[in-house]
């Protein structure tokens, strides 16, 4: 580089300084996929010169958007973003399977379980190594793909149609509900996900619909299908619709270690315990028709009006504010219904939204997403032990599939923002940093390498941290203390209150 | 405008969060001042057994025939003296679980009150909407954001500000706490203080805390945050040992309690504590005496007796309650479980309990007095139990506006005061 980092961090705010950053930084992104439409590339051999304009908006949008739709924008995706230009770059996350991600591959390569049968695992000695290899294989993609809105999708629906895996054999079998539902249509049609998610037998066991029997049925799943998964409950269903629906999923189950005609842990429809009456649910007739019953019930919620504002909501409280405008929320739902539940037109409008639009800063990060943002934006470099880092991330409360109710863990601050969670954020912060986390390194000094000054310090770490300056108050706290000792003693600290600020909580 | 407002200003622009929620309620706290805090009442401990215990398994009817009727194979056997697999007559009529028996002597020396068929009126059976009109305090009613704690807090006539006025154990803060009180969420004593870099710490802090007075909503929370670690740092955990030999469940529930012991004993300002066990929704295999609901049954009543007895004297000054979202359906289902009801049972523990009573209307279990799909009707409303400790224990004649719309609220004489 011709210039030195310290002469643009002076000169120019966030654009320039977050190019050059991604410029020096050890990881770049891959040249994008060419038979797709883009906007004009710079010549990438030319490092791009500072600006000395303040932010334009457009640069803002970016930084905003990138806040809330990855686990934590690095530099080397500010700058492909503003490189694609916002809209191209979306366009490229929602069409997942045409980025790279060369990494991911040898980072799941020892997780042996993830390419097992059911039928294998549940031969597993230990059980357990199923549960720890799934959770640790979701925290390495959110962490290091570089399909970063389709694994927030990911989480999302993970956590609309929540499994606690530790509950009896879902151990074993949320593994495949995660191969074989959510990730494939994260980024699909809600029909497939129900569908998908309604012959899931880590769901079926979940929610006792497995042994659901004819003459007197299991309500559970019947109730969450209509509260949780689709219509929501205020969508005025009675008592006896879930009592009905119960009756018609009576059979959805999932085969036994003592079936003779198939493996074990196969979703199946067994006839013999399904209850073969006609029956009444919101208003529809359904007539004796064996698991032909259920799967019209799962089209009609699927695209019953109430699941689009209900799935809209979720969407827009994760994405935009923790009290969605009504209006932005009925808008989704309408795409919702044109779109026949397609997540990603639907993700678009949201995007374009002004709702979403002038809602920076508004949500204020889950554990997850403070827990892998701090990971993403230092740099984190693991020796592929994350038994610690785990740890922590059980302790800031929300380890993925640990959620113990069928509801998933909340999305909202009043639940999250406590004194406790404050805490143990803060901790997190400066014992990553500090290194002492074991199985985790970070590198302060080659982050801040050019930094000469205890200002640039500040500076070089703010705009890696948070993609932009702290506000002057702020700022001037942190410049004092860098100051004040060694820098190499001191970087540490500074680094840990950068993580630890109010600035690093919200998104 | 200068940039930088004063708390004060803050405090007063932010007081109206009910009002208008631009941000969600991250809630300021008031001047502090810890010491020398004496509340009038009772130290309350909430007990919330999240997904619905089955209340006819814990506290049975054995006297009622409809019980072994409905119940074929999930029925508590009648009470057998001296056997360990049936149920432990109370008085002829209702009996314990055998897995309750750590609260059998609690009963014998009447600080254990029970009341049966008790709940929220509103007739819902999603859990999620259950506990939520629970905790608001608000059956049926979402338009008061506050809960039925917080209100009690907001409306008692004393002040105050320890951060240990009120706490949520789990690390969570509980819906019935909500309100303009501070809470402080606390999991782990033993781990509540900053960590990291050793020699640094006191700065640290010290630059934490100027980074959270700049006015970001979070403020509040950081300064209740070292508040608290300051308190709890007074507080020798390690070497810890409960009195009277109480052994805490060795559970997340179980070392809850043993905490809300250690800071009740502290006196470091405890009002209130609520603490989760979960785990309750049986719907699969629930157990009749091992099993899921056992397990736990064994694991409640151990926690509570420990809390009870670790306390020792201060025993007289301590209720603890305990309350679910809904009872279970009479009716067992064909998984050898139970479905979401709606009446269920409360305990009630404390030096100043009527206790060795079974209170409230048995309405029995004939078919036709079943509610809704065949669950145990409620003839107590569960608020009637919490008005008449908050009224008699905690000292707070506020009931109207801890329970607003509550006009029918009557004392069954479950506690003394």
């Amino acid at each position: 580089m011709t210039i030195s980092r310290r002469d643009f961090l002076k000169a120019s705010g966030l654009v320039a300084a977050w190019t050059a950053l991604a410029a020096c930084s050890p990881v770049q992104e891959s040249t994008p996929n060419p038979t797709q439409t883009l906007a004009p590339l710079p010549d990438p051999t030319q490092p791009s010169i500072p600006s000395p304009t303040p932010v334009p908006d457009s640069e803002r949008l970016i930084l905003h958007t990138l806040r809330r739709m990855t686990f934590g924008p690095t530099p080397e995706m500010f700058d492909k973003a503003r490189r694609f230009g916002l809209d191209a770059f979306i366009e490229d996350q929602l069409s997942p399977e045409s980025i790279p991600d060369p990494g991911i591959g040898s980072l799941l390569q020892p997780f042996s379980t993830l390419n097992m049968t059911v039928a294998e695992r549940l031969q597993l000695e230990r059980k357990s190594q199923s549960e720890k290899e799934l959770i640790e294989a979701t925290i390495l993609r959110q962490w290091h793909s570089r399909r970063q809105v389709f694994e927030m999708m990911v989480e999302f629906w993970g956590n609309h149609f929540c499994i606690y895996i530790g509950k009896n054999l879902c151990q074993v079998m949320k593994t495949d509900d995660d191969q074989n539902v959510i990730r494939p249509h994260a980024l699909g049609k809600f029909r497939d996900l129900l569908h998908g998610s309604a012959k899931s037998p880590a769901m079926l066991i979940f929610l006792d619909q497995a042994e659901s029997l004819g003459e007197s049925p299991n309500e559970n799943y019947a109730r969450e299908l209509l509260e949780l998964h689709t219509v929501g409950v205020e969508s005025g269903y009675s008592h006896h619709d879930v009592a009905e629906l119960a009756r018609v999923l009576t059979g959805w189950t999932v085969s036994g270690a003592r079936n003779r005609k198939m493996e074990p842990g196969i979703y199946f429809f067994n006839p013999d315990i399904h209850d073969n009456g006609e029956k009444h649910v919101m208003d529809l007739m359904i007539s004796p028709g064996g698991e032909e019953e259920g799967l019209t019930i799962l089209d009609m919620l699927a695209r019953h009006h109430s699941t689009a504002q209900f799935v809209s909501k979720k969407l827009a409280r994760r994405f935009v504010s923790d009290q969605p405008d009504p209006a932005l929320v009925d808008a989704l739902a309408q795409v919702f219904i044109q779109s026949d539940g397609d997540t990603r037109q639907i993700l678009r409008a949201l995007l374009n939204s002004e709702s979403f639009k002038t809602s920076a800063g508004q949500k204020f990060k889950k554990p997850l997403d403070f827990f892998i943002s701090a990971l993403r934006v230092t740099n984190t470099t693991t020796d592929g032990n994350s038994r610690k880092l785990l740890e922590h991330l059980r302790q800031l409360g929300q380890l993925p599939f640990s959620w113990q109710l069928p509801d998933g863990y909340p999305d909202t601050a009043d639940y999250w923002a406590t004194t406790s969670g404050l805490l143990d954020r803060w901790n997190f912060g400066f014992l990553l940093v500090s290194n002492v986390i074991r199985g985790a390194e970070v590198n302060l000094n080659t982050l801040t390498k050019d930094a000469a000054s205890a200002e640039d310090v500040v500076d070089v770490l703010s705009l890696r941290f948070l993609g932009e300056r702290l506000p002057d108050g702020a700022r001037s706290i942190l410049v004092d203390l860098a100051s004040s000792n060694n820098l190499d003693v001191i970087l540490p600290s500074v680094a840990g209150l950068i993580l630890g600020s109010p600035h690093f909580q919200v998104r | 405008m200068d940039t930088k407002i004063s708390r004060r200003d803050f405090l007063k622009l932010a007081g109206s969060f009910a009002v208008a929620p631009a941000l969600p309620a991250w809630m300021p706290r008031m001047a502090f001042a810890p010491q020398g805090v004496e509340p009038p009442g009772d130290i309350l401990v909430v007990v919330f057994q999240r997904g619905g215990m089955d209340g006819i398994s814990a506290v049975i009817p054995h006297g009622d025939g409809d019980y072994y009727h409905h119940r074929r194979r999930l029925a508590i056997p009648e009470p057998e003296d001296g056997s360990d697999q049936t149920g432990i007559d109370l008085d002829g009529f209702f009996g314990l679980h055998p897995s309750l028996r750590p609260l059998k002597d609690l009963w014998d020396e009447k600080t254990l009150a029970i009341v049966h068929a008790v709940g929220s009126p509103d007739p819902t059976h999603s859990h999620f909407d259950a506990m939520d009109y629970m905790e608001r305090g608000t059956p049926g009613e979402k338009a008061i954001p506050t809960g039925w704690i917080g209100r009690h807090l907001q409306t008692a006539s004393w002040q105050n500000d320890s951060p240990f006025r009120a706490i949520g154990m789990g690390g969570v803060m509980q819906a019935a706490l909500r309100g303009p009180i501070p809470i402080t969420t606390l999991k782990s004593i033993a781990d509540f203080h900053l960590q990291g870099g050793t020699t640094q710490l006191e700065e640290l802090r010290a630059r934490l805390s100027s980074l959270y007075d700049l006015g970001s909503p979070l403020d509040h929370h950081a300064v209740e945050t070292f508040n608290a670690v300051d308190l709890l740092a007074k507080i020798d955990v390690n070497n810890y040992t409960p009195s009277a030999n109480a052994a805490y469940p060795e559970t997340e529930f179980g070392m809850a309690m043993k905490q809300v012991a250690q800071i009740a004993k502290a006196e470091i300002g405890l009002e209130v504590a609520c603490v989760d066990i979960g785990g309750w929704d049986t719907h699969n295999q629930q157990g009749q005496l091992d099993g899921e609901l056992p397990t736990l049954l064994q694991e409640l009543s151990s926690g509570l007796a420990s809390l009870y007895h670790d306390l020792g004297d201060r025993a007289k000054r301590v209720t603890i309650v305990t309350m679910s979202e809904f009872g279970r359906r009479v009716y067992e289902n064909g998984s050898s479980g139970t479905d979401h009801g709606h009446g269920n049972c409360m305990f009630v523990l404390g030096g100043g309990v009527n206790g060795g009573k079974v209170h409230g209307q048995w309405p029995g279990l004939a078919p036709d007095q079943l509610f809704g799909p065949g669950d145990l009707p409620i003839t107590t409303d569960y608020r009637d139990v919490l008005g008449e400790v908050v009224e008699k224990r905690l000292k707070n004649p506020g009931i109207s506006e801890i329970f607003p719309n509550y006009t029918d609220w009557k004392s069954l004489g479950i506690v003394q005061g």
